[in-house]
């Protein structure tokens, strides 16, 4: 690139302006912006209709009345709610399952950060001995995901079954148990890289000032730290519903109410695409739309984690 | 804050002594001292409670190992919560605790279980089997019947009241059988025997609500025993096989034929297995399994390379799809850029499980919409090498917008200097992307790369959602499927009915899936300041 063509600085002056967005030169403005950033244009309208192509289908189809996939058309030619009202007060749980994901996968969710951030303030503020084991232990815990353990898990939930009935196979105890064994882990680093942000001087005034650890944990870190706990949450919700394997081995041999959506809707659609392919599309819509709207609300947020930790991608 | 300082501050208020700055916070401290004393202790009562609760069931199933772990745990929240010399501990042992029970411990019991033959037909111990093949017994031919009536005491015995054919009655206890005379037994009116001693006749609804009780009851004769065959008669009967303690056989009372332990199971010399097996160890057959066993090394084979030929080619996809889009749109003079981003990261916020279900219809041959626009009946998901492309097409679309994500803030954090800099120097823009765009957004954006491939790499749902696996590989000794990547086919191994639930080899694949994964860890934290920071 030493040897530089006469030509090249011309051209290349001008392609730098067009970068800014000027026109050059008056010469066919059409053609210069089809060059510029028409073509941009095109190729993000290309994108949108592979990316949202089977978005607005599954909204059609959930509100087209005949329930079947052969004769769904993009466009109904009659607008429905039956198949909404089907699953909602029809035989099928999806209520139920829908209740389950919010109590067991928001509750680990929330517990699993709470959980993390009490890690992650020892390990970023407290110099003990066993801190390296500690922090290599949860590196290590990270390389060996839980989600894989799964026949072993299982296992263990049968014994636990004759052991606490009550948190044992099929039930939504056991599942929201196994969840909270996840904590620490990716989250835990997360959280310990923020938390070292905060400047250890506002913890060292309030210590000063007879602040206990608890007080200088929960009144001032935390509320400190509240983008992260934000982040770590709505992650980890992501996660956990997202979650068929760990689910379908403590619930999926026990009672189809205790389901949770992934399952739940997995088993439903079982092979009666044909049949049920209505209801389906209502009760799908049903739960991701709340989660489409978190994302976009928290996007910034969560890209950051996501960049951070990529516990999903 | 240093280690000496902790404990005296972390105490529950007791020995922090009060100086002159901080009266204030020492008087707001006060009142939560005791309440969060008799709170603390309520937790720790609670959690003692439950945990402890379980111990006598454990004892009894001599459940050891859950022993221990229960034990462990109950001794460390005790211990972080109760001693003042432990302050990192509170924050660090309720997480540990769900991680040792539900992570670490799983991914030992992993390992033990993937070297036993533990699977539906060998989950119970030896122990469990003998006593099983102990109570199986057979009616004697041509045994005494009898006339029976039930009878209970206050205490809530069982007893049978029996007569034989020879008209003789019986007291039949738990004990023992005994012959009766007429002055112990009472009858009324119509000659039915109402009581015999303390015993008195139960009713048809006392009856029925004792069913379970009466299935176990038996009077024990010298060999087997007098069982109720149905509510008003009983009849002798006699195990079937006993259990020979200084050998270890089982032995048929009848015919004579030994069964020997061998392999988990009583086989008799000429091969004839009593059910059911129980666990042993096996040592590492269900590793060689896989690759001594041609019917299994095979379809094994072949899922592991379409597992890496599916978690690269993913990668691949989506990064091209996405950087390339990135490229595309991120331009300062073009309008609309926040619009298409929210609309581009759609695929990615819709739960995975439902994207996936979702194009599984969309793909569906007969009556997916695909087929319908495109007028063909192209078998998507039940031809091996299509059902392959269409899983990649899925999963581009599910995470192409993720990386354009990333890809869009790597270039925006490129100095815009470099570019300039670079067309100065008379780069065309392909060389200056080569070049210089390139490689300063690989560097940012390798961690996340290898992430993606091991995220991908175990990505359950796409694949068993879509495909369960399907189609199935032909002549496969076990469900293997030409679609199925590793966690896919561990968990048909384990789950799907027809195949035995083997999960001492499912278990095995298990180990072997966490050695890969551990690698790309290793890799990726090489990769990331991780590892610095576990030192400094």
């Amino acid at each position: 690139m030493t040897s530089v063509p006469q030509s090249r600085p011309v051209k290349s002056s001008a392609r730098s302006r067009a970068v800014t967005g000027r026109v050059i030169g008056g010469r066919n403005p059409l053609l210069h912006w089809v060059r510029s950033t028409g073509w941009r244009h095109l190729v993000a309208w290309i994108a949108l209709v592979f990316a949202l192509f089977p978005v607005v289908w599954v909204i059609s189809a959930s509100f087209n009345p005949l329930q079947t996939l052969t004769s769904q058309q993009l466009i109904p030619s009659t607008f429905t709610f039956d198949n909404y009202t089907e699953l909602l007060f029809g035989d099928v749980p999806y209520v139920d399952w829908y209740i389950n994901t919010l109590l067991i996968a928001g509750g680990a969710s929330l517990l699993i950060t709470f959980l993390s951030a009490l890690a992650a303030y020892a390990f970023s503020r407290m110099r003990f001995k066993g801190r390296r084991v500690g922090l290599l232990t949860v590196l290590l815990i990270q390389m060996f995901p839980q989600t894989l353990a799964f026949v072993a898990i299982f296992l263990i939930m049968v014994q636990i079954s004759d052991v606490f009935p009550a948190a044992g196979l099929g039930t939504r105890l056991g599942l929201f148990l196994v969840y909270l064994g996840g904590a620490l882990g990716v989250n835990t680093w997360l959280m310990k890289g923020f938390f070292d942000t905060i400047p250890r001087e506002l913890d060292e005034s309030a210590w000063v000032d007879g602040a206990s650890h608890n007080q200088v944990f929960f009144r001032i870190i935390l509320p400190l730290v509240a983008p992260i706990l934000a982040v770590v949450f709505v992650l980890s919700f992501i996660f956990l519903i997202n979650d068929f394997v760990l689910a379908s081995a403590v619930l999926g041999q026990g009672d189809p109410a205790n389901f949770t959506l992934s399952i739940g809707l997995f088993q439903y659609l079982g092979d009666q695409f044909n049949q049920r392919w209505g209801p389906f599309a209502a009760g799908a819509l049903m739960a991701g739309v709340p989660v489409v709207i978190i994302f976009l609300f928290l996007q910034k947020y969560i890209v950051s984690g996501l960049t951070q930790g990529a516990v999903k991608g | 804050m240093n280690e000496k300082e902790a404990p005296e501050k972390a105490g529950t208020g007791s020995s922090g002594s009060p100086s002159t700055g901080r009266r204030e916070a020492e008087s707001s401290r006060r009142p939560s001292f005791t309440l969060g004393l008799v709170l603390k202790l309520l937790f720790l009562a609670a959690v003692n409670g439950l945990l402890l609760a379980g111990l006598p069931a454990m004892l009894e199933q001599e459940w050891w190992s859950g022993l221990v772990v229960v034990v462990i745990a109950t001794a460390l929240i005790d211990w972080a919560f109760l001693t003042k010399r432990s302050l990192p501990a509170k924050y660090l042992i309720p997480g540990t605790i769900f991680a040792l029970l539900f992570q670490i411990v799983p991914i030992l019991y992993s390992g033990y279980v993937s070297v036993t033959n533990f699977s539906i037909s060998h989950r119970l111990t030896q122990d469990q089997v003998i006593d099983q093949l102990s109570r199986r017994t057979s009616n004697v031919q041509g045994a005494t019947r009898y006339q029976l009536t039930i009878l209970g005491n206050e205490s809530g015995d069982l007893a049978f009241f029996l007569i034989d054919e020879a008209d003789m009655p019986y007291l039949g206890t738990a004990e023992g059988l005994e012959g009766l005379t007429e002055d112990r037994i009472i009858t009324d009116a119509d000659g039915r025997v109402t009581a015999v001693d303390e015993f008195a006749a139960l009713g048809i609804g006392e009856v029925s609500d004792r069913q379970a009780e009466l299935a176990d009851f038996a009077v024990p004769l010298e060999q087997g025993g007098i069982r109720a065959t149905t509510i008003n008669s009983a009849a002798a009967y006699q195990p079937l096989y006993i259990h020979e303690d200084s050998t270890g056989n089982m032995v048929d009372i009848e015919t004579g034929t030994v069964y020997m332990p061998v392999d988990g199971r009583f086989t008799s010399s000429d091969g004839e297995n009593l059910g059911p097996g129980w666990r042993v160890f096996v040592g590492l057959d269900n590793f060689s399994r896989v690759f001594t066993s041609e019917a299994i090394r095979g379809p094994f084979m072949r899922v592991l390379i379409w597992n890496y030929v599916f978690a690269i080619g993913s990668v691949a996809l989506t990064f091209a799809v996405g950087l390339g889009l990135a490229l595309a749109l991120n331009h300062p003079g073009m309008r609309g850029q926040k619009v298409y981003r929210a609309l581009l990261i759609i695929p990615y916020a819709l739960p995975s499980f439902m994207t996936a279900l979702l194009w599984a219809g969309m793909l569906n041959q007969q009556f997916g919409v695909i087929n319908d626009i495109l007028n063909a009946d192209i078998p998507w998901l039940r031809d091996p090498t299509i059902a392959k492309a269409s899983i990649l097409l899925v999963n581009t679309w599910l995470g192409f917008p993720y990386m354009f994500l990333i890809s869009t803030g790597a270039l925006q954090a490129i100095p815009g200097e470099l570019k300039e800099a670079s067309w100065v120097d008379g780069a065309s823009p392909w060389q200056g992307f080569r070049a210089i765009t390139f490689p300063m957004l690989m560097v940012a954006l390798a961690p996340l790369l290898i992430a993606s491939f091991a995220f991908n790499f175990n990505n359950f749902n796409i694949v068993y959602l879509l495909t369960q696996g399907r189609p199935a590989i032909e002549g496969a000794a076990t469900p293997a499927g030409h679609t199925d990547i590793l966690i896919s086919y561990t968990y048909r191994l384990a789950f799907e009915s027809g195949s035995g639930a083997d999960w001492g080899f499912a278990s095995a694949i298990s180990i072997l899936i966490f050695v890969m994964v551990a690698t790309i860890s290793a890799i990726s934290f090489r990769q990331t300041r991780a590892l610095e920071e576990v030192w400094n």
